[in-house]
């Protein structure tokens, strides 16, 4: 009897020492809802329906700079309808939604949020499960379904690589060009006015569609557009709180 | 005489026939199998609109007919229905096959297999995924302890290795704790499958809680339906294989009325969706009802996949037809597999659209490629395979079995002075 009572006590102890080793080997990285830990930074993009041309020079600076395969759009231009018989176009980059369904779907936190918003991808983490592409309500997100190798037609016309490509078997999105901005606040630039350090698909608008900023900073070209400006932003109803918003198509004239 | 020796020549040719078979489908399931680790997932008809497909209903399927192994384990361990206790030898068996095609189906599936363990190392406690990548691994661990002792007990075994056949018996002695931690692990994750999509809200077709409930409750009818299913037709098959057909008829009886229960629920589940319009769900409802959904939810999961079945296991004439019962515990497991399939696609098939102007559904469509089809078949006739080696070297299908592994150390009575008693005159 005494015999069988340690057998299982052991047993027992195996079992929490098990525990305790999976909590040791746990990831320190921020938790999956929500921002954590604060930041002076509050990063949105406003795209002006009314100004879009619908050239679709965005989407070919975002594969440039991003070195996306031709197959994946990490920014897409849709036609959306008429205003005043003029084309009305919906630019779609990704959300960086503040509740972001891709974030808390991912089950290996290779979908974070950073603390200034940005909804970032570790390529390196990825298992290429997909479930965030059936998460996520704007199909901002892209397989590798085959190995990028090839040339990219879009370099070096529309600008040159300065992330590196991604293997086969991750999901990619836009990343609000996180790495122009990091280096730009390294050189004391800001971004959003400061070229070197704002976004591609910003930099590149012919006709001033985009606006990158901090929305923390009631100056900011963001802040003022959102304030004078009646603005709306992608299924709000669903309570992810997007990051890109958006001015509809309305007479300008006046 | 002449006779017998005739027929066991025959049965002994269909034996190896049965094998070849199998082995030609699982050569063929490899051999696509490398041509997806090699070229990527770009042979496949996934696309990021249904980025699910035939892999992850093999995977959903496999994992709902194991769910045999955690129920009647729980039955017989933790409730204490120990007449039930054969068939819980097969259910585990059944359990551990079903569970390593899962995972052979997701390690094609993920687009880098090579990094399958990341979900064990990164925790991510809000993804429901994480919670069934981590209950799926324990639990087959679970499985893995549980049929250990099915392997120690092989005659072979104790007859050449007997310290490690003794060994691998005696973990039997924590059947009950094991089936505690079965029946936690499987309850989890069970219902998460479901709850992986009905989380989703991008997806209307999905986004609602019926789902981790029908799934938990689909799993354990088609799991222990399969479990009987398997036995009644191996014992049919092989000789080695001997059920007691008067317990395989009470839990067959239990398991309709079971079924009747399953009925209602499916059909408030799908018939709530009938009430109001709702963009993306209706449209869903629609496919399922009369689009290409259809057949396989009037046919596979309605008709033959329950009321057919429900009719022959509640009532007792035709109930206690063995061939009968047989076919109807089949229709019941493949029911399931159908509502997996349908469940999958359902929420992919139709894509809300996030435009402000309108609210409209777009739709996707997806037919399997050949690749798909040729390692999910191998998967399955691996799976066949291993339980037809079950069958005939483990014994799995045995519920005349004298349990005399369990050997009892009888208390040897020492006297204060170390010297062993005198045996009475």
């Amino acid at each position: 009897m005494t015999e069988q009572k340690i057998r299982r006590r052991d047993f027992l102890k195996m079992i929490g020492a098990g525990i305790a080793v999976a909590l040791g080997l746990r990831s320190k990285r921020t938790a999956a809802s929500g921002p954590v830990g604060h930041s002076p930074y509050h990063w949105v993009m406003v795209i002006d329906q009314a100004k879009c041309i619908g050239c679709g020079y965005c989407t070919l600076a975002c594969q440039a700079h991003n070195d996306a395969p031709p197959e994946i759009h990490w920014n897409r231009i849709i036609e959306v309808g008429k205003f005043e018989k003029k084309t009305v176009y919906l630019a779609r980059p990704c959300m960086h939604c503040d509740h972001a369904p891709c974030v808390s779907a991912c089950p290996v936190k290779a979908s974070y949020k950073r603390a200034d918003g940005i909804v970032m991808m570790d390529y390196d983490r990825c298992i290429g499960c997909r479930y965030c592409e059936a998460a996520c309500p704007y199909g901002a997100r892209a397989f590798n379904w085959s190995e990028f190798d090839g040339d990219n037609p879009a370099v070096p016309k529309w600008g040159v690589p300065e992330v590196p490509r991604r293997p086969r078997g991750v999901v990619e999105k836009c990343s609000f060009c996180y790495h122009r901005i990091d280096y730009g606040l390294e050189l004391g630039l800001k971004p959003g006015e400061d070229v070197v350090a704002t976004p591609a698909c910003v930099v590149v608008c012919p006709v001033g569609a985009r606006v990158f900023g901090n929305l923390n900073d009631p100056d900011s070209k963001v802040s003022q557009l959102l304030a004078s400006t009646p603005h709306f932003r992608l299924r709000e109803d669903m309570g992810t709180h997007p990051r890109v918003y958006y001015l509809p198509a309305r007479n300008t004239q006046t | 005489m002449v006779n017998a020796a005739r027929r066991q020549d025959i049965k002994g040719k269909l034996v190896f026939l049965w094998f070849a078979g199998l082995s030609v489908v699982i050569l063929a399931g490899v051999i696509a199998g490398y041509h997806v680790f090699t070229k990527g997932l770009v042979i496949t008809n996934l696309t990021d609109l249904v980025p699910w497909g035939l892999w992850i209903t093999i995977d959903l399927s496999s994992i709902a007919m194991a769910a045999g192994a955690f129920s009647i384990c729980a039955v017989v361990y933790l409730v204490g229905l120990k007449k039930y206790e054969p068939i819980a030898r097969t259910a585990t068996f059944v359990g551990f096959v079903g569970y390593s095609m899962a995972m052979l189906c997701l390690l094609m599936d993920i687009g880098r297999p090579d990094r399958f363990w990341h979900g064990f190392v990164f925790w991510n406690p809000h993804s429901v995924l994480w919670e069934v990548t981590m209950c799926v691994g324990l639990y087959f661990s679970v499985l893995s302890l549980e049929i250990l002792p099915i392997i120690g007990q092989t005659d072979w075994l104790r007859k050449y290795v007997p310290g490690l056949s003794e060994k691998l018996v005696a973990i039997h002695h924590y059947a009950p704790v094991l089936a505690i931690f079965g029946l936690g692990f499987s309850l989890l994750h069970q219902s998460s499958l479901g709850g992986t999509y009905g989380v989703l809200q991008a997806r209307p077709a999905w986004y609602r809680p019926n789902l981790s409930v029908l799934f938990i409750y689909s799993a354990v009818l088609g799991g222990v339906s399969m479990t009987l299913f398997v036995s009644m037709l191996a014992s049919r098959i092989s000789s080695k294989a001997r059920v007691d057909d008067s317990l395989i008829e009470q839990m067959a009886h239990f398991i309709g009325w079971a079924l009747l229960g399953y009925l209602y629920f499916r059909f408030w589940d799908t018939f709530s969706v009938s009430y109001t319009y709702q963009p993306g769900r209706s449209e869903a409802f629609a496919l399922l009802t009369k689009g290409s959904l259809a057949i396989s939810f009037w046919f596979g999961e309605v008709i033959f996949g329950m009321v057919v079945p429900v009719f022959i296991l509640l009532k007792a004439k035709l109930r206690r037809n063995p061939t009968l019962r047989m076919v109807a515990l089949g229709m019941i497991a493949a029911g399931v597999i159908a509502y997996r399939w349908d469940v999958n696609l359902m929420g992919q098939l139709v894509v809300l659209t996030y435009l402000p102007q309108e609210i409209a559904v777009r739709y996707a469509s997806y037919t399997p490629s050949l690749v798909e089809i040729l390692t999910g078949a191998g998967v399955i006739a691996y799976g066949m395979f291993a339980v037809s080696v079950g069958v005939l070297f483990f014994n799995v299908v045995d519920h005349y079995r004298v349990e005399h592994d369990v050997v009892e150390h009888l208390p040897q009575v020492v006297s204060h002075d170390g010297a062993l008693p005198q045996l009475a005159e």
